[in-house]
């Protein structure tokens, strides 16, 4: 039977910055625990450790990354669970958050009403903000001024998982420098240079990073409900142990080279 | 060889691959696409794998569409998209 928001007890987790293969060792251990029924719906507020480049689930790692370049820059790189394009992240250049809901949530629904759904409360946050925002097909959310970030999902047994990353502030011509972004790509996109297509939160909204996450929360908790948790130790050591065996390891990385 | 095709209103589909002896070999599907089961990357490069290079675009789609897992979802990926990326890494001056 399809579910509602209010219909779950929504967490939320916001720990201190954690590195990128942790993050997505993260999503994976606590997407299975929601879709076992060992965790509460739950929203995660991401903090960077380092910097990154985040690629999705079937994108080769040879087409998408100057490998060279992001081991010069210290830039980490890894690979997602779920689909979507790549993404280049620092510390304090983005907001980050992932939605670990039950299937029920979304049940019935076509991936772009899924999508719709799962973004519809950070569209109203940005509206508070004072930004005329939208969830854009197939799933990036945009602003007049440009895109402000993409949204990725993945249904894994009984649950599913929605992560966006959003630009707060962005160093384009570094981004450019490790992500190789060819013209195909930008073949419907109407707009000739990369980098333009990204337009950040901070020059939209004037605000600290830390004060749009809280004004984020806020309208999540307003309209959803939330309570404050903290990761059990247990989650986190589910997490190490597959950064070890799979996140952190090249066979993972390199499955699609 | 290489192919790219943005699938209007879709996503960035790429095959990589070579061909011995007049059949597709070591065929590579990658792309910021979203496909469900995860399974379904490697059933799809599998079934094009050893098609003759002269195969039709429409039967290459569906090749690819007989090879998926039950239950397959796709979102910005299509059998006949795939196809395309095959026919343009063949072709690539016709790209």
């Amino acid at each position: 039977m399809r579910t509602h928001w209010r219909d779950h007890d929504w967490q939320l987790l916001h720990d201190a910055p954690q590195a990128p293969a942790l993050h997505m060792a993260l999503d994976e251990v606590l997407t299975d625990a929601v879709a076992t029924g060992r965790r509460p719906p739950t929203l995660r507020i991401w903090e960077w450790a380092g910097a990154a480049v985040v690629i999705g689930r079937f994108q080769s790692l040879r087409n998408e990354v100057d490998m060279a370049a992001a081991r010069q820059h210290g830039i980490e790189v890894v690979r997602r669970i779920s689909g979507g394009g790549a993404m280049f992240i620092e510390p304090g250049n983005t907001i980050t958050y992932s939605i670990y809901a039950p299937a029920s949530l979304v049940e019935g629904l076509s991936f772009q009403e899924s999508y719709a759904l799962m973004d519809a409360w950070v569209v109203e946050a940005l509206g508070e903000l004072g930004i005329r925002a939208w969830y854009q097909p197939l799933n990036d959310i945009a602003s007049d001024a440009g895109k402000i970030g993409g949204a990725a999902q993945t249904r894994r047994g009984g649950a599913v998982l929605h992560h966006v990353t959003m630009a707060y502030d962005i160093d384009a011509a570094k981004m450019l420098r490790v992500l190789r972004i060819g013209r195909e790509k930008l073949s419907d996109k109407g707009t000739a240079s990369a980098a333009k297509r990204v337009d950040p939160l901070r020059s939209q909204t004037g605000l600290p990073r830390e004060s749009v996450i809280a004004r984020m929360v806020d309208c999540f908790r307003h309209l959803h409900g939330l309570s404050r948790d903290t990761l059990p130790a247990g989650e986190l050591a589910r997490a190490q142990t597959r950064v070890r065996e799979k996140f952190g390891t090249a066979t993972w990385l390199e499955d699609v080279p | 060889m290489h192919g790219e095709y943005k699938m209007p209103g879709g996503k960035l589909v790429v095959v990589d691959l070579d061909v011995r002896g007049g059949r597709l070999a070591g065929v590579r599907l990658s792309g910021d696409f979203f496909l469900e089961p995860d399974e379904a990357l490697r059933a799809i490069d599998r079934a094009l794998d050893g098609l003759p290079a002269a195969t039709a675009a429409a039967a290459l789609a569906d090749a690819v569409r007989a090879a998926l897992p039950a239950g397959t979802a796709m979102y910005g990926i299509s059998p006949e998209a795939v196809a395309e990326a095959v026919r343009r890494a063949l072709q690539p001056e016709a790209a």
